[in-house]
């Protein structure tokens, strides 16, 4: 199967923008790693076997493309991550601090903790999306909260 | 709220502009041999574009990307190419399982009184477009051209081979030294002395 390029930019176009920019820490560079994953959809010609399929392959590409976005020479010269948070409406002061303490990570840290808290995935379907091992998962999400749980004190759960 | 309510509220700040569109236009366009009257150095190049190339035009990254067609790993497959308007262009393709192979290159051209200038995205796209010879690991030697492959394996003598490739109304003389470099002409096979 193959959901046409409308329909599977609709339902995924703002995780594969939040995942992009959890590498990328910036705006731009995530917008184009979007606008290319979309891209390599539409003219790859795979058969994928569910609609979760889809999503797991579109995270994966997102994420290679804002990796190797952040060794291209061709950065593009964006507003650092501080006067971008500027314009985000957090909900709270505990959400800045959050998206903050989490965009302070390294970043292999911070990409396994994504994928896990925000896209909900599995450690197994973690190590599938990354291709590493699934201990390497566990031990990348243990540091992320652990870091977490250091910065962020009493807002952070210890949920180990 | 658990910890992973706190990260989607916190996290659902990032949303693509609103103003993201995806408008693919697919051109049946023809890369049409092209004769140069300059010098072009183009480096790191290693895969080569067929005849049938699409363009998608990318609104929003305020430019144009091609979607081209290349050889890798001896099978046909699409890839992205970005041109920076300096003479450097980056070009990616996501194989089967979603791994993303990225290359990149650029050079400069040398006009008749000497000045250097960039290579134009047209000549870096006519120096991707041409023939390319590849060693496979379990020691074939394939020559790719437009949507071609001819394998030139036990063709070597002396270590060195002559290919005639034909791609629609195109006919390349192809010389190819083993392991040593190849050089193509419309006209006749090059003597393997005047190359390399």
């Amino acid at each position: 199967m193959k959901l046409p390029v409308e329909t599977v930019i609709e339902a995924f176009r703002h995780n594969l923008y939040a995942a992009a920019f959890n590498i990328c820490k910036n705006a731009q560079d995530a917008e184009d790693v979007v606008q290319d994953t979309f891209i390599q959809y539409w003219s790859q010609n795979k058969d994928f076997e569910t609609e979760q399929h889809i999503r797991a392959w579109l995270l994966r590409v997102a994420i290679n493309k804002a990796k190797n976005k952040n060794n291209s020479l061709f950065r593009k010269k964006t507003l650092p991550l501080e006067d971008y948070m500027e314009s985000l409406s957090f909900e709270s002061e505990e959400s800045s601090e959050l998206f903050e303490a989490v965009m302070k990570l390294p970043e292999k840290y911070r990409i396994v903790v994504h994928l896990f808290y925000y896209e909900d995935y599995s450690v197994d379907e973690i190590a599938g999306i990354l291709k590493i091992s699934s201990g390497n998962v566990k031990v990348r999400l243990s540091r992320g909260r652990k870091l977490l749980r250091s910065t962020l004190k009493e807002a952070w759960d210890d949920d180990e | 709220m658990t910890n992973k309510e706190k990260y989607k509220q916190a996290f659902s700040v990032l949303r693509a502009s609103d103003d993201f569109s995806l408008e693919v236009n697919v051109m049946e366009k023809t890369v049409k041999r092209w004769k140069l009257n300059r010098i072009v150095a183009v480096v790191a190049a290693c895969a080569m574009m067929i005849g049938g190339m699409t363009m998608a035009y990318a609104a929003d990254v305020g430019g144009i990307q091609r979607t081209v067609q290349i050889w890798f790993n001896g099978d046909q497959t699409s890839a992205t190419v970005t041109f920076d308007g300096n003479g450097n262009y980056s070009m990616e393709h996501t194989d089967d399982d979603g791994n993303v192979h990225y290359q990149a290159g650029g050079g400069v051209s040398f006009l008749p009184d000497g000045t250097e200038v960039p290579v134009t995205e047209y000549e870096i796209m006519e120096y991707l477009a041409g023939p390319d010879v590849q060693y496979e690991e379990n020691g074939t030697v394939c020559v790719y051209w437009g949507d071609q492959k001819v394998d030139i394996t036990d063709k070597f003598e002396d270590d060195v081979c002559y290919v005639k490739l034909e791609n629609g109304d195109d006919t390349l003389y192809m010389t190819v030294k083993y392991q040593n470099g190849f050089a193509t002409s419309p006209h006749r096979y090059l003597s393997p002395r005047e190359f390399n």
